[in-house]
């Protein structure tokens, strides 16, 4: 188990090298970023100075070079620079010191702020909102697939598959001023929920402030598409595995239904199921941009569109390497998880 | 003189379908006693797993109904309709009085829990006990049923042991209650003969031990004859026969019971033809005729076969076992292990032994469905191992496989006539659909089907059509050299031999040379001039078909042949 998973871990780094390169090409390699820093004003000497401070004047290998340095986890930095660009890690040696260190995004273009930093102030609030969704989505989702299995053909499973297809088909953006309307304007005197909010709100009085309830509207609604696919998945794992042969086995011992159908057989319908929930949270994590943009919730989704925006290239490439670190650590978790569940399953 | 252990009471079944309901079962009655065995014979669709999945109510309603009779279950001077009795009261019964063992021990078993735990829980949901002392009882089953390390098994999944272990432990599961009657539904059809002999023995003297009722349910009359204290004979969902096993064995009185007896290719030789059930059942002549193939084949001549079409040289089929870190092999599992033999022009070459053998990764080589690891497969001049796209392309033509199940080799999705017609259309073989849909008709009359089922699709028709379809679509290209890998494994004893006589026909028609891959060495006997016997990927013997099966030399075929279950009438 331990050799798969440093096995895995090697390969999510060769992902990320090339995403790392992919992104370097993207936004580096074309273009003049210069112009996106002090948009049509300058005169030559700053445009100059700009670039000497991009390392813009170098030729694009080494560039590249200087990119994979400051992104790469572990490498060597003069004093200097982990002054000016205020590394956080250990480090070890004299004038040149070898690194131990967290990524360096470098800066915004636009508010100059530590590109880390940007991420780190959105990271909170889409993963609460995104275990959240991913939460109500596995809570409801699989019992009520289990339901629809055992009762196949009654009232229970054409309601639920009616409404499931109803979940699929409905567009977050849609989903979403929906809800912020009815919920957090029209009976909002209910319900006390406000259209829009985020996880942590600045109050004048008492400064920032955890306010857990703005979360319910949106992970609700985020929640929804996840929620129908894994009903439908659950249900039909399950309508093929209580066909099974072991399942009349477990009939034959004696045992009650509802253990047959909890223990035995769910479990071996997990497998789909794992695949949804975790392909599902890798990309809600990546941002889900309709519903935070809905709902006014800070996170990587907002922040990633509010940069592309501006064309502030640090903050979206630090945002796709994220993106791309949430797959490849959720893929690896759903590796182990089928070996968790399914003792058949060996490294391939 | 005390009530039998079971009653089954005129119990009829049906099936709600679309179409109305289909009865499985008419006016059943059969009684069992404690310490007797009944056996339960009849062919696919006779009813007789409806018969024991009635008795603890495992089938599902609907669609199952029951539409009358009485399962009357005495235990402890009290007597239970099985048929009225609350779910509570089926399940204090299931497990624990009566308990059942299934055919598949390789899909009874749920996967993702080990052996000991399914067993525990066995014993768990009738007795209240502390899980340490359930634990303990479990491993002493383990014991009772021969497992070899108990403690070992007790923590292994299901798919970590053998089949024959699994089967253990299956029954080892339906004794942890001391049940007073074990169903048995094909316990051992799955499994190599050498295991069958031994499961066999197990189920014998557990249930001596016990005093047990057994039923058991089997299509195989050697296992049945050999076991058996009463014989059931059913039929399309009717008791055609029932009395004490030597008297049904020996002085059969249904037509039917006659055919089955008589259809077994073990009987036979080569040069005869085999009986049917057609020919004992006159009612069952109102199917459309065949056409007329009355003419006797004429014996074999033993004919000197000089011309190697075939010749396999040191083949090896290896597979990584164990791969280190980055992924290269630390050892094999050598499924075909340097192997070498010549198939003659014309002859029919039987390769015999049980799972794991390597006799069908084997025909898969010959057949290019799989890359050998090293030797060569020479094929009529060709190194079928080397050879290139355009040498197989020439070739595929020529060789052509039989697979065992014809349930999953026939594409659902296609019409009969379409798929046979497929391999005409891939090697360019008619000019026009309408010649190819022409042949393919004349194709379809040859393996005694009509033209008329050109159009139908393969969940129309029988198992045994489905694999006289399979069968055509493996003749249309005309092949010289065909493989069959189990091809009449899946059937009934009774189209089993329809099938063989088939397989014979053409070969005498169409004059092609076989390779007849099986586990059943009295089908091979039947069907081939030679026999090849292979034990873990090697070969163990190799020589005439009737030296091999009367007088084997190698102490593995010896094993082998006295485990196959003699008709000790």
């Amino acid at each position: 188990m331990v050799q798969f998973i440093i096995k895995r871990m090697l390969y999510g780094l060769l992902v990320l090298a090339g995403v790392i390169v992919l992104v370097f090409l993207l936004f580096i390699g074309f273009g003049d970023p210069v112009r996106l820093v002090i948009g049509q004003t300058g005169d030559k000497a700053t445009i100059e100075n700009i670039r000497k401070e991009l390392a813009l004047d170098k030729p694009k290998w080494q560039q590249f070079l200087l990119y994979l340095k400051d992104v790469s986890p572990v490498s060597f930095h003069s004093k200097e620079e982990i002054a000016s660009k205020q590394l956080k890690g250990i480090f070890i040696g004299g004038d040149t010191k070898f690194a131990i260190k967290l990524p360096y995004l470098r800066r915004s273009y636009q508010t100059k702020k530590n590109v880390s930093e940007v991420l780190m102030e959105a990271l909170p609030g889409t993963l609460v909102l995104t275990s959240a969704a991913m939460f109500i989505a596995v809570l409801i989702g699989i019992p009520l697939g289990v339901l629809a299995a055992v009762k196949q053909h009654s009232i229970w499973d054409t309601s639920s598959i009616f409404a499931s297809v109803l979940g699929i088909s409905a567009p977050s953006f849609f989903v979403g001023i929906i809800m912020a309307y009815l919920f957090g304007f029209v009976v909002s005197g209910y319900t006390g929920l406000h259209m829009t909010g985020s996880l942590y709100e600045v109050d004048p009085f008492n400064g920032r402030q955890l306010q857990l309830q703005n979360l319910i509207l949106p992970a609700l609604t985020l929640g929804i598409r996840p929620l129908a696919i894994i009903t439908q998945l659950t249900r039909s794992a399950m309508l093929d595995v209580l066909d099974q042969d072991y399942i009349r086995t477990a009939y034959a011992k004696g045992l009650t239904a509802k253990r047959i159908i909890w223990k035995h057989a769910l479990r071996n319908a997990l497998n789909p199921v794992i695949t949804a929930v975790t392909g599902w949270f890798a990309e809600l994590l990546a941002g889900a941009f309709f519903v935070e943009y809905i709902f006014g919730w800070k996170g990587i989704g907002k922040v990633t569109v509010d940069a592309l925006e501006k064309l502030d290239f640090p903050v979206v490439m630090g945002s796709v390497l994220l993106t791309a670190l949430f797959f490849v650590f959720v893929n690896l978790l759903a590796d182990v998880l089928y070996r968790v569940v399914d003792p058949r399953v060996k490294p391939a | 003189m005390p009530p039998p252990l079971l009653t089954i009471q005129n119990l009829s079944v049906g099936f709600t379908g679309s179409n109305g309901t289909t009865n499985a079962l008419h006016d059943i009655t059969i009684e069992v006693n404690r310490g007797e065995l009944v056996a339960i014979v009849g062919e696919s669709g006779s009813g007789k797993s409806v018969t024991s999945l009635s008795i603890l109510q495992l089938l599902p309603t609907p669609p199952a109904v029951y539409s009358s009779g009485k399962i009357l279950f005495t235990d402890n001077d009290s007597t239970t309709d099985l048929l009225k009795a609350s779910p509570a009261e089926i399940r204090e019964v299931r497990g624990n009085k009566i308990a059942m063992i299934f055919q598949e021990p390789m899909t009874s078993l749920n996967p993702v829990y080990t052996c000991g735990n399914q067993v525990t829980e066995a014993i768990l949901a009738h007795k209240n006990l502390p899980a340490e002392e359930a634990r303990q009882q479990a491993l002493e089953l383990f014991k009772k049923v021969q497992l070899p390390y108990p403690e070992l098994i007790y923590n292994k999944y299901p798919h970590e042991i053998s089949g024959g272990q699994k089967q253990r432990v299956m029954i080892a599961m339906a004794m942890s209650c001391q049940p007073s009657l074990l169903i048995c539904d094909e316990p051992t059809t799955a499994l190599d003969v050498t295991v069958q002999q031994n499961i066999l023995e197990l189920i014998k003297q557990l249930q001596l031990e016990n005093n047990m009722g057994v039923i058991f349910i089997s299509h195989d009359l050697g296992v049945i004859a050999n076991i058996a204290d009463k014989v059931v004979v059913m039929y399309k969902g009717r008791i055609v026969e029932q009395g004490m096993a030597g008297q049904v064995f020996k002085h059969a009185a249904h037509p039917y019971t006659k055919a089955l007896l008589a259809c077994r290719p073990a009987l036979y030789d080569k040069h005869e033809r085999l009986p049917v059930v057609k020919d004992f059942l006159p009612e069952e002549n109102t199917a459309p005729a065949t056409p007329a193939k009355a003419a006797e084949i004429k014996p074999v001549v033993h004919h000197t076969f000089r011309q190697p079409l075939l010749s396999v040289h040191n083949l090896r089929v290896w597979y990584p076992a164990e791969k280190n870190f980055f992924g290269k092999p630390l050892s094999y599992i050598k499924a075909v292990d340097d192997i070498s033999f010549e198939v003659y022009s014309g002859e029919t070459i039987g390769l015999v032994g049980e799972s794991g053998c390597g006799k069908t990764t084997t025909g898969r080589a010959i057949a290019g469905l799989l890359q050998p690891t090293g030797g060569n497969i020479v094929f009529d001049g060709e190194d079928l191992v080397t050879a290139g796209k355009a040498v197989w392309k020439k070739i595929r033509k020529d060789i052509q496989i039989i697979f065992q199940d014809p349930y999953s080799s026939l594409n659902p999705r296609k019409t009969v006539g379409e798929a046979i017609a497929e391999p005409l259309k891939v090697h360019n073989l008619y000019a026009s659909a309408a010649q190819r849909r022409e042949y393919v008709m004349a194709l379809l009359q040859k393996v005694s089907l009509l033209p008329e089922h050109y159009k139908r699709y393969p969940h129309e028709f029988s198992g045994g059509q489905r694999q006289r379809l399979v069968i055509a679509r493996a003749l249309a290209l005309q092949p010289r050299f065909i493989i069959c890998d189990e091809s009449v494994s899946a059937l009934d004893v009774s189209v089993q031999a329809q099938v063989l006589n088939l397989l014979n026909d053409l070969k005498k028609e169409l004059g092609f040379t076989a390779i007849f891959i099986s586990h059943d060495l009295s089908v091979v006997k039947y069907i081939s001039n030679r026999i090849i016997v292979m034990n873990k990927g090697r070969i163990e013997e190799q020589g005439n078909a009737e030296d091999i099966y009367y007088r084997p030399a190698n102490a593995y075929t010896q094993k082998l042949i006295a485990a196959i279950p003699a008709m000790p009438y």
